[in-house]
Order: structure tokens, then sequence, then C-alpha cells
């Protein structure tokens, strides 16, 4: 019971960090009315590919993603494994790399970026050094720290809403060729694959895991919602990141901070910490899994700096956003063949078992 | 002399209140080894005499009332000797050649039992823990009766023998918990233990652990209440504190005498510790972070103010919360240090000289003041010594963080710190368990 809420609250966590830049940014800028439908559409593919994914674990209740695959050569499940290991490694540049971005824009335009990505990453090296189980229980600690902040100014950003912005709700399928939408799916994609890492350590219920999936829902339809009832579609789509800019300007007279936005950005680059520390352990787990002789500290260490020194190399917010849409092939293989391939596997297994005991 | 006896005379015999003394013991000759400073003589002799004639006037043998007497042993110079180093009686039965370990009257080495002296206690049982370990478990054991509540002794050291007891309530504890400890204990025993650090090493902890594994307390209320929660207690001698393992994050925040009061009124008290560590922890920080790096976060009213309370003190705000947190910790550490006749003046002399005179001559601002005085207060709401002082190190991470990244780099040092906390476990016990006893499914 106790393990489960952790997964749960690592779940929420993850995705909470990943929702509120990018998604609400690519959202807007992918369709002009109606935004529930493209939301809504990203939320049933999420529960599909998790559900399907969860179902396909459950074939193997103690096992990790890696050992449901120990039987075979390992070459051709390298094949199977290696997406996943360059979208980890993908998705973490992406997110050092923007988040280092949204940092310096917002509060500390007079800092290097490379220190603060330096901070970031070293941080999150850290964590993962110290192992999943560290990981999700810091995940519990910072969930009580920085989730009432998180949610108080939620709730306060609803201060200058109007809410006839929200019509017309009628919509259609137009956003489905723009590559904003595409791009939108990095907050759908990035938390769920753990879930298949973490088995052996903890277990969960998966029906937990689909109450956190639920939770989140509201926080997908206001991130998009609020600057769009707050300012429009039309100006809404002006703005680089549109939920930060709304949450700039809630003004709260008796609290002795200026800028909420401050303690809002933080509590979700405290998540994000998290996000990353979990996104290298998996990706750790893969490569030690292929090269098992070398330590996994050295290994960590080995990826981080590799990791520091490309997100240095990046010069500047376009390559970003073309990292972000390149990567989508990728995304849309963890988020789609992965949950098929494991489902099919433990399909088959099971048909073998129940054959072999007739 | 007889061979045993000279070889005990050859090891403590340069010992001036090393005694030999003959005597008889029913029509046989023997000598009475031991040390003076650890034996009443005179009272010793009285009991002794009066225990031997009573039993013969039963009319007992002299071979059984040997045994009635006390262990009776042969041929074991290095245990004599170690008795004799505890304080027993040595009574060697010269012609059959056995010795008796016989528990004398001992000198009142011992403080009687008291309230405690470094923690308080508001409407609770306030005895406290005393060097004694015997006395200790006494006081346990009446704390709480049941034959559930089991020690385990042991004695340690190759050159300073020390007892260390293990309590724990069967049933309630984990077992794989206590097997552990046992087993390390048994493989150190040649450790000599006189401190809570070669305490660890004896159990197998890293010495670099920021955080104590142990929860130490004086109130034997206080350790019964952990027992009773599937805790161990080890108890040292001459430690005056028990030792409460494994050390839990919570019970920084958490009295068992808090039971006492109202259900609200002890949640408003947990919450308000809890509330303590927080400030300890982030206020300093917060200060750096707000004047040097972000000052933009304030509102402008308050900015201004912050401003104008700085506004002459000549170095960056990081040095001058450095400086001021040092000579705090340094009043601290002096206050321990210096007789209770002395410690007022020291308060007095860090009330006045730090508070006003440093704030007048334009040293440091006097936003910080406020800021530390907060920062001290908050500090000593936790509870126990050990975990205080952890978070008195870690509020440093957060200042230095905060001075090179404002609030980001307070919130980093806060991410830090909890997956540091998260990563810490007791023999698989994670420091983040909010209650040991309870299996995890």
């Amino acid at each position: 019971m106790v393990r489960s809420l952790h997964v749960m609250i690592m779940y929420v966590l993850c995705h909470l960090g990943l929702i509120f830049f990018m998604f609400p940014a690519d959202i807007i800028a992918s369709t002009e009315q109606g935004h529930w439908f493209p939301i809504l559409i990203g939320i049933i593919v999420h529960f599909v590919c998790l559900l399907t994914y969860m179902k396909g674990l459950s074939f193997f209740p103690t096992k990790d993603i890696l050992s449901i695959f120990s039987k075979s050569k390992k070459g051709v499940t390298f094949l199977f494994f290696a997406p996943i290991l360059l979208y980890l490694i993908m998705a973490i540049i992406i997110t050092v790399r923007a988040y280092a971005e949204i940092v310096t824009l917002v509060f500390l335009s007079h800092t290097p970026l490379w220190t603060i990505i330096l901070l970031l990453l070293s941080v999150s090296a850290y964590i993962s050094y110290k192992g999943i189980e560290a990981i999700l229980r810091a995940a519990f600690l910072l969930f009580i720290l920085f989730f009432p902040i998180l949610l108080f100014v939620l709730i306060m950003s609803f201060q200058n809403v109007d809410w006839r912005y929200a019509i017309p709700f009628d919509t259609d399928l137009g956003f489905i060729s723009k590559p904003a939408y595409f791009e939108s799916y990095f907050a759908f994609a990035g938390g769920f694959l753990f879930l298949g890492f973490v088995q052996p350590f903890f277990s969960y219920e998966r029906k937990n895991v689909i109450l956190s999936a639920i939770f989140l829902i509201p926080f997908f339809l206001f991130s998009v919602y609020i600057p769009i009832l707050t300012l429009g579609q039309a100006s809404a789509s002006k703005a680089f990141l549109p939920f930060v800019l709304i949450v700039d300007s809630i003004n709260i007279d008796w609290l002795m901070f200026d800028r909420v936005t401050m303690f809002f950005l933080l509590s979700l680059i405290a998540f994000i910490i998290l996000y990353l520390s979990l996104s290298l352990w998996k990706a750790i787990r893969i490569i030690n899994y292929y090269i098992p002789k070398s330590r996994p500290s050295y290994l960590l260490f080995g990826l981080s700096v590799a990791i520091f020194f490309v997100c240095f190399w990046i010069p500047d917010w376009k390559d970003v956003e073309n990292i972000l849409f390149m990567n989508s092939f990728l995304r849309s293989y963890v988020l789609i063949v992965v949950p098929l391939f494991i489902y099919y596997i433990g399909r088959r297994l099971k048909r073998k078992d129940t054959n072999e005991t007739i | 002399m007889e061979q045993m006896v000279l070889d005990i005379k050859k090891a403590l015999g340069g010992n001036d209140d090393f005694f030999i003394k003959r005597d008889y013991l029913l029509e046989n000759e023997v000598l009475l080894l031991g040390l003076n400073t650890l034996i009443d003589i005179t009272k010793t002799k009285t009991i002794f005499q009066k225990q031997s004639e009573g039993l013969i006037s039963q009319g007992k043998t002299s071979e059984t009332i040997f045994i009635l007497m006390g262990e009776l042993f042969e041929d074991d110079t290095k245990k004599a000797i170690t008795s004799i180093l505890e304080g027993k009686l040595i009574i060697y039965i010269e012609n059959t050649k056995k010795f008796i370990i016989y528990e004398p009257v001992p000198k009142g080495l011992n403080r009687s039992i008291e309230v405690p002296s470094n923690e308080s206690v508001i409407q609770g049982p306030s005895n406290s823990f005393t060097e004694d370990i015997d006395t200790n478990i006494g006081l346990l054991r009446k704390q709480l009766t049941s034959n559930k509540l089991l020690v385990h002794s042991f004695t340690t050291g190759k050159n300073q023998k020390t007892k260390i007891s293990l309590l724990f309530i069967n049933g309630v504890v984990d077992k794989e918990l206590v097997e552990n400890i046992n087993s390390l204990i048994e493989k150190n025993k040649s450790m000599d233990i006189s401190n809570l650090q070669s305490l660890s090493k004896m159990l197998g902890f890293s010495s670099w652990d920021t955080i104590s594994k142990f929860n130490t307390t004086e109130l034997p209320f206080h350790a019964s209440q952990f027992l009773k929660t599937g805790r161990v207690v080890i108890l040292v001698d001459q430690l005056p504190f028990a030792l409460i393992l494994p050390n839990l994050l919570w019970d920084m925040f958490i009295v068992e005498s808090d039971r006492n009061f109202p259900f609200p009124i002890m949640i408003t008290i947990r919450c308000l510790r809890v509330i303590g560590a927080l400030i300890a922890l982030i206020s300093p920080g917060m200060y750096v972070a707000l004047v040097a790096v972000n000052p933009e976060a304030l509102q402008i009213e308050l900015a201004l103010s912050v401003a104008q309370s700085r506004e002459g003190v000549p170095y960056p705000a990081l040095v001058e919360v450095i400086i001021m947190l040092v000579v705090l910790e340094l009043i601290l550490e002096a206050s321990i240090r210096l007789p209770k006749s002395v410690g007022p003046t020291i308060t007095m002399v860090g009330g006045i000289i730090l508070g006003q005179a440093v704030v007048e001559a334009k040293l440091v601002s006097n936003l910080l003041i406020i800021i530390l005085a907060a920062t001290t207060i908050a500090n000593s709401t936790l509870v126990g010594a050990q975990s205080s002082l952890s978070i008195r190190l870690f509020k440093y991470i957060n200042v230095i963080l905060s001075s090179l990244f404002g609030v980001l780099g307070l919130v980093v040092g806060l991410v830090f710190i909890s997956s540091y906390l998260a990563s810490l476990t007791t023999f698989g016990k994670s420091y983040l368990y909010l209650n040991i006893g309870r299996k995890e499914q």
C-alpha cells in the first residue's frame, strides 16, 4: 500500500513538472479554438498507452522491463532498447537545456547558462546515484514540501479569468497535421516508462497508478485553459510560455512577494530535477544491462558529463525546438510501440504457459 | 601463595587500591581480592559473615554454601581479573583452588536518579537515565512492565570493558533488525566502546553520515514509548542516555509527552516543530537569495526597506550572513562550554553587543539580526540534540547555493537535502519511515 503511494506520487510529479511549460504553448499553437479536443485526444492516447503498458507488465509480476528480455539474445533486445535509451537521453538533454533557458529568462538573467545546466545535472545525477528507492522517497518529501505551493498558485491563477474566452467549443481535426501538436506529447510520453523499471524494487497496484493519471487530467486542462481564459487565444498564442506569463500577472496584496511565478516555477523545477534523476537512472539501467562489467556510478558520471557538453553545445531556443521535433519519432515509438510490444510478449508468454499446463 | 593469586597480583598489584585479605569461611582459609575504590569492604564483610552464618545454621555443607554465595570458578585468571575490575569481590578458597565471584556492597559511585539535564519535560514523567547501566535497565523495566521486554547484554572491548545492553519488545520489533544488531555486536566484540562514533563503527555505519543513526533520549518514558513502536534501545554503560535505533526523520518532530495534551494541541505543536525545521533551513538562504540575487521577487515596498536596512553595509550578503552565523554558532558552543555561573554573561554580551552594536556600527543589517534570531530559535524547537545539529549544518548548503543561484539555489538545496534524507537507511529501514513497526506490503 505504502509502496503504491510512492509510485503514484512519482507519476504525478513527473507529469506536473512537464505539463506547465511547453505543453500549453504547443496546444495553443496547434489549434485556434476548441482546445479541449486536442487535449482530450492526448489524454485518451495517454490512457490507452498507460493501460496497455501496465497490462503488459502485469504478465511479469516481479520483473522489470529489462529482465523480461533476459532469455532473448542481447543483440535482438538491443534493437528494442536502443530507441528507448536514445529517447531518454534526448529527453534529458531537452529538459535540462529548456529549463535552464527558462530559469535564465524568468529569474536569473545574469547567471551564465552553463552554471544552471551544471547545477540541474549535478543534483539530478546525485539523486539518481542514490538509486530508485531514494528517488521515490525524495519524491514523497518534495511532494509534501512543494505541492501545496503549486496548488496555491494554480488556484490563484484563476484571478483574471474571463470565462467567455472558453467559447467557441466546436473544433476540427486540423491540429493533427501541426508539428506543435506532436511536440505536446512530450508531456505525456515522459513519465510513464518508469513503471516498467521500478517493479522489483517497488511494487504497485495498477488501480492506483490510474487514479494518479486521472488526478492529472485537470492539470492538463488548466495549463492550457488558464492562459486562454485570461488572455484569449489571439494573445495567448503570441506568448512564449503562456502559463508562466499568466502566473507572472497574478497580484496578491497580502503576500510579501511580488512574483508568485518564482514559487510556481521553483516547485516545478524541484519536480523536474526528480524527473531528470529518474530518467538518468533508467538510462543507466539500460546501459548497465549491455555493459554489465562497468560500475554504474562511472557510467552515470560519464553520461552526465556527456549530456552537459551536449546541452552546452546547443546554441539557442530554436535548436531546442528542432530537437524536440526530431524527438517526436522516438516519442511515438516509446508511447506506442513499447507498450504494445510488452503487451504482445506478455500475451504470448501467457498463452504458452496455459498450453503447457494443458 | 597459589599460582593464580600470584598471577592476579602481577596484573593488578601495581594499583594501590588493590587488596588481598586473608579471612576464614567455614574453617577454610580464604583470600579476599578486590579494589577498595569500588567495594565498601566493611559493609561487604559484615554481610558476608551474616550470610555464611545463616547458611551454616541451616546445616548446609561447605560445598553447597560456596555455590550459594556466588558463581564458582576454577583456574580462570582472566575471568577473575575482569570481575575485579568490574567491582566484584573474589573469594579464593585456598584448599580447593576454586574462587567465588561475590557480589559486594559497592561504593556509592553513582548519582541518584534526577530530572533530565538536557531535555525538559512539560507534564510527563521526568526520571532520567543515569550513568549506571543496571539502574537504566531498571528504570526502563519499571516504565514498561511487560514480560515481552527482552534484555540482551554484552561485555565488549579489549582494553576497556564496557557493558552494552540491547532492549526490545518481542513480537513488536522486527526480528531481522535485532538479529542484525546482535550479530554485529558479537562480531565486533573486541572493539572499545566509549562514544557513539565507536559504537557506530561497531554496528558498521558509515562515519560520514551527517544524520546520526541513533536517536538519543534521556527519558525512560520516551525510550519505553519507542520500544513499544518496534524500535530497539541500546544502553551503554556510563552513557546517561538511551540510544534508539533506527533514528527516523519524524522523531525530530514528536515527543511522546505531546500525547498528554488534547489532540488538536498536539497536532499544532508538532506542526510548529515542522515549521521550525523549515525556517531554520530556509531563512538564512532566503535572505541571501532575496538580498543578493533576486530582490525583484519581493514587493517593491519591502524590497526598498530591505535595501534601506542594508545601507552602508560594506560587504556582500553572503559574507554578512556567514560572519553572523559563525558568531552565533560560537555563542552556542561557548554557552555549552562555560560554567553555569558565567553563562548569563555570554547571553548578555551576545544579545547586546551583537544585536545592537553590530547594527549601529553598520556592519550587518537589522533584518539579518531578525533572521538569525528566528533561525536559532526555530532550530531549538526540534527534538533531540543530534537532529537539531544536523539541521544546523544543512542550512549552510542552502546559504551557499542561494548566494550563487538565488531562490533557485535555495530550492535545489532543499531538493538535495530531501534526497539525502531519502537515501539514508539503517539496516534496510529508510530514514523517512513514519513507523517501523508496521509491516510493509
